[in-house]
C-alpha cells in the first residue's frame, strides 16, 4: 500500500486454483468464513500493527490472492498463538490457513531465511533453535555441557535424521540432508 | 513415586538452562523422579515443520512421543511452544487415523512405533491437578512472604482448548498460575492484558519493533494496574521476552522500570531452597529484592 493510500484489493487477482491448494494443505474450512473479524479483534499480529494479520489474511485466502500472500512477510509474523482457532464461531481454524500458507509459500521458496536456518538446525543438530554458547550458559546453571536429547545421542539423532528424510522435507529443503 | 519424561526443548537447554535446573529441583522436591527422554527433538517449533507439511510435523513430533511411550511415561514440558506442538500433533494424529498410519510408516522405517498413549503436560497444570495445592504448599521452605506476582500463563498453554488435555475453565481468564502462587504465598491478582501476548516467537522475529513496542503495552498495563515485584510466566518463550526482551527495551531506552522475571518452576524451587545462583543463572533483569522477599518467608 502506498503511503496515504487506499489499499484497494484488486479482484482480478484472484485464483481459484489457489484456494483448493490452501484447502489441501489444511485449510480445509476455509470457505466457510463469514468475515466476522473475531479472529482480528484477538490477533496479537494486528494489536502489533501488521497491514496483513489473521482477518485480512483469510480474506485474501478466500479471494485466492497468491501473490499478495506469497509476497507479504506477515504470514510468517504469525505467533501460532491459537486465540483465533479458539474464539473463530465457523470452526475455519484461522491459524490453520497461516500455516496452509506457509506450507504453499515454502513450495515456491518464499519464505524468510530464518526459516530455512531453523529447519537446517532440525536436521543437523535436532534443535531448531541452537544458539551459540549454550555450554557455559549449562555449566553456570550446574548442568552438563550437553543436554540428554539427540544432540547427545549420535545415532538416535541420525535416526531422526531419517525420519525427516521421509518427509516434504527431503524436497524442498536448501540445504543437503546427508 | 509419580514418574515423568521430561522433553526439554531447546530453548531452556540452550538459552535458559536455569529454568532446566529449577525443573529439576523442584521436582525432585516434590517426589516425581525424572525420566530421561533420551534421543528426543525440536518439538517441532511452529515456523519448522508444522510450517512446512502436517504429516512432517506429525512424524517428528511422534518421533519425541515415542519415546516417552517406550519408557512408560507421560510428558512434561515448560515451553509453550513444546507444549502446544506436540499436543497439537497429537490431536491431529487422534482426528485422523490416516495421518498416523503415514507416521507409523515413517517410523516404522527407523524400528519406532507411535501408538497415542502419552499425555503432554505443562508445569502449570501439573502442578495444579497432579501435585495439588496443598501438597505443593506443604514442600516449601519459604513462603512467598506476599511477593506481588503479575502472571503470564502463556498463549500455548491455553490455546486451541481442542488440542490439550486439561485446561483453566475459562482460557480467557485464567487463574491457575494465580492460584499456585498464591499458594505458595504470593498475592497474584488479576490485570486487564493477562491474556494479552507477550511478542516472543515469529512476531518477534519477523517484526522485532513491533514486537517489542506491543510486548511494552503489556508491561505498562502489569507496572500502572499491579506495580509487582516479580512477573511469572509458564512459558519459557514468554519468561525470554519478560527478561531478555524487557532489558533490551531498557537498553534501547524504551523502558524507565525494571520489573523482574521467573519461570513458575525458578520461584517454586527457589522457594524450596534451591541454589538461587544455578536457579537464576541466565536472569538479565536483576532479582535480588525478589529472593530477599522469598528468604524472608518461612
Amino acid at each position: 500500500m502506498e503511503e496515504g493510500g487506499v489499499n484497494v484489493i484488486d479482484l482480478t487477482q484472484g485464483d481459484e486454483s489457489f484456494v483448493k491448494e490452501l484447502e489441501g494443505l489444511g485449510a480445509d474450512e476455509l470457505r466457510e468464513c463469514i468475515q466476522c473479524g473475531k479472529c482480528g479483534a484477538t490477533c496479537p499480529m494486528a494489536l502489533a500493527g501488521l497491514e496483513f494479520f489473521i482477518k485480512r489474511i483469510v480474506h485474501a485466502a478466500n479471494l485466492g490472492l497468491r501473490d499478495v500472500l506469497l509476497e507479504d512477510s506477515s504470514v510468517w509474523g504469525c505467533q501460532s498463538c491459537n486465540r483465533c482457532v479458539e474464539i473463530c464461531p465457523m470452526d475455519i481454524k484461522p491459524y490453520e490457513v497461516i500455516q496452509a500458507l506457509r506450507r504453499a509459500a515454502i513450495k515456491v521458496e518464499s519464505c524468510p531465511a530464518n526459516t530455512y536456518e531453523g529447519l537446517r538446525n532440525l536436521y543437523k543438530f535436532g534443535h531448531a533453535v541452537f544458539p551459540k554458547g549454550f555450554e557455559e550458559r549449562r555449566k553456570k546453571a550446574g548442568l552438563p555441557e550437553k543436554p540428554p536429547t539427540a544432540l547427545s545421542y549420535d545415532e538416535l539423532r541420525k535416526k531422526y535424521q531419517e525420519v525427516l528424510k521421509q518427509t516434504i522435507l527431503e524436497e524442498i529443503a536448501p540445504f543437503p540432508l546427508d | 513415586m509419580k514418574k515423568i519424561g521430561f522433553f526439554l526443548g531447546c530453548n531452556i537447554p540452550f538459552n535458559r538452562p536455569d529454568v532446566e535446573y529449577s525443573a529439576r529441583y523442584m521436582l525432585n522436591e516434590l517426589g516425581v523422579e525424572i525420566v530421561e527422554l533420551e534421543g528426543a527433538a525440536c518439538c517441532p517449533a511452529f515456523g519448522t515443520m508444522p510450517s512446512v507439511d502436517l504429516v512432517g510435523w506429525a512424524a517428528a513430533s511422534a518421533w519425541n512421543l515415542s519415546i516417552a511411550e517406550e519408557k512408560g511415561v507421560d510428558i512434561i514440558t515448560g515451553c509453550g511452544s513444546c507444549y502446544g506442538s506436540l499436543n497439537e500433533a497429537r490431536y491431529h494424529m487422534e482426528k485422523h487415523p490416516e495421518i498416523k498410519e503415514q507416521v507409523n510408516k515413517i517410523l516404522g522405517k527407523v524400528g519406532k512405533e507411535y501408538k497415542g498413549t502419552v499425555k503432554v503436560w505443562n508445569f502449570i497444570n501439573f502442578l495444579y491437578e497432579e501435585i495439588g495445592l496443598d501438597n505443593l504448599k506443604s514442600k516449601i521452605k519459604y513462603n512467598l512472604n506476599g511477593l506481588k506476582c503479575a502472571v503470564q500463563t502463556g498463549c500455548h498453554n491455553l490455546w486451541p482448548s481442542r488440542a490439550y488435555p486439561t485446561n483453566e475453565d475459562n482460557t480467557f481468564y485464567p487463574t491457575r498460575l494465580r492460584e499456585i502462587c498464591e499458594a505458595m504465598g504470593g498475592v497474584a491478582p488479576h490485570y486487564s492484558t493477562i491474556t494479552d501476548c507477550c511478542g516472543m516467537g515469529a512476531l518477534r522475529s519477523a517484526a522485532s519493533e513491533k514486537s517489542l513496542a506491543l510486548f511494552k503495552k503489556k508491561l505498562d498495563v502489569i507496572k500502572e494496574e499491579l506495580n509487582p515485584d516479580v512477573t511469572v510466566t509458564g512459558c519459557s518463550s514468554c519468561l525470554l521476552q519478560f527478561d531478555a526482551g524487557q532489558a533490551l527495551l531498557v537498553e534501547q531506552k524504551k523502558l524507565d522500570y525494571k520489573i523482574p522475571a521467573l519461570h513458575i518452576v525458578q520461584v517454586a524451587a527457589i522457594a524450596m531452597g534451591a541454589d538461587v545462583e544455578k536457579a537464576t543463572a541466565q536472569a538479565s533483569i536483576p532479582l535480588n529484592g525478589v529472593i530477599t522477599k522469598i528468604k524472608g518467608g518461612n
